[in-house]
């Protein structure tokens, strides 16, 4: 059975691995307001998704300010899609008497 | 969802086709300066600078659109530039294909109310075919995301000029 990624769990880092799939490229500030996080709660996570290269950082500019722009990396794609299915087979049959 | 809250500048859709109407137009307009009664004559200078003017207007209307929306929403959409620009999706490549081979074939014969006309039709169904993939895009965000690899436009480029080739040769 396929394991669930330690670097995924935490809901917030999910949340941030999802919207990522949906755009190839995003700015530091529109996915903090997608995700309703403050600047460092949203670095923290960047810092340790990036240690385990799920997600890449460049720096770029936005409306003609410095920021940074965040994508997903081919290695972050397979290890949430890997956490997906982990999550459907985990859950797979569970059955909530109503 | 980051997807829901992403919108497209204003004309969007209908200057992406309005730039396709007019490239269609001119490279049928240039062709046909060069094509003589047994297949493809010299290329002129104006034959080149007109098919040029095509790419042109394509090229400065795709990159301000894309440089809005970028500007708008803070995102970059490969599958943006590849589906709504590039025109990889079937419609969008049928449609083109279609109306530059009738445009092409109307300008040979000095028929230029059929080269407007085709031009016309192929930009309106090539900026719908955006507006369907953009539909499809905030539906499933996920999946319409990513552009398609560099292979496929290659090879989606080399069989359009080989498609153009046949045309003219056989016409």
């Amino acid at each position: 059975m396929a394991e669930l990624d330690p670097h995924v769990i935490a809901p917030a880092r999910l949340k941030l691995m999802v919207t990522l799939t949906a755009v190839s490229e995003v700015e530091f500030g529109t996915v903090r307001d997608a995700l309703e996080v403050s600047d460092s709660v949203l670095s923290k996570h960047l810092a340790s998704l990036e240690d385990v290269d799920y997600v890449k950082r460049r720096k770029g500019v936005h409306r003609g300010r410095r920021t940074t722009w965040i994508s997903l990396t081919p290695d972050g794609r397979r290890a949430l899609d890997a956490h997906i299915d982990a999550l459907h087979a985990l859950i797979d049959g569970v059955t909530t008497p109503r | 969802m980051l997807a829901q809250r992403i919108r497209t500048p204003p004309w969007f859709f209908t200057s992406i086709g309005a730039a396709i109407a007019a490239q269609i137009a001119l490279t049928a307009v240039a062709l046909s300066w060069s094509v003589g009664g047994s297949g493809i004559a010299a290329l002129s200078t104006w034959t080149i600078a007109a098919f040029a003017a095509g790419v042109a207007v394509l090229l400065a209307v795709a990159g301000v659109q894309l440089a809005a929306f970028r500007q708008l929403n803070g995102v970059w959409v490969g599958g943006l530039l590849s589906r709504v620009v590039l025109g990889t999706g079937a419609l969008a490549s049928g449609a083109y294909i279609v109306a530059l081979g009738a445009a092409i074939w109307s300008a040979i014969d000095a028929q230029w109310w059929l080269v407007a006309t085709s031009s016309v039709i192929g930009g309106a169904a090539y900026a719908l075919a955006g507006r369907r993939w953009f539909n499809a895009y905030r539906d499933e965000p996920a999946r319409h995301a990513r552009r398609e690899s560099v292979v496929m436009l290659g090879l989606a480029v080399v069989a359009a000029l080989v498609g153009l080739g046949l045309l003219l040769i056989y016409r």
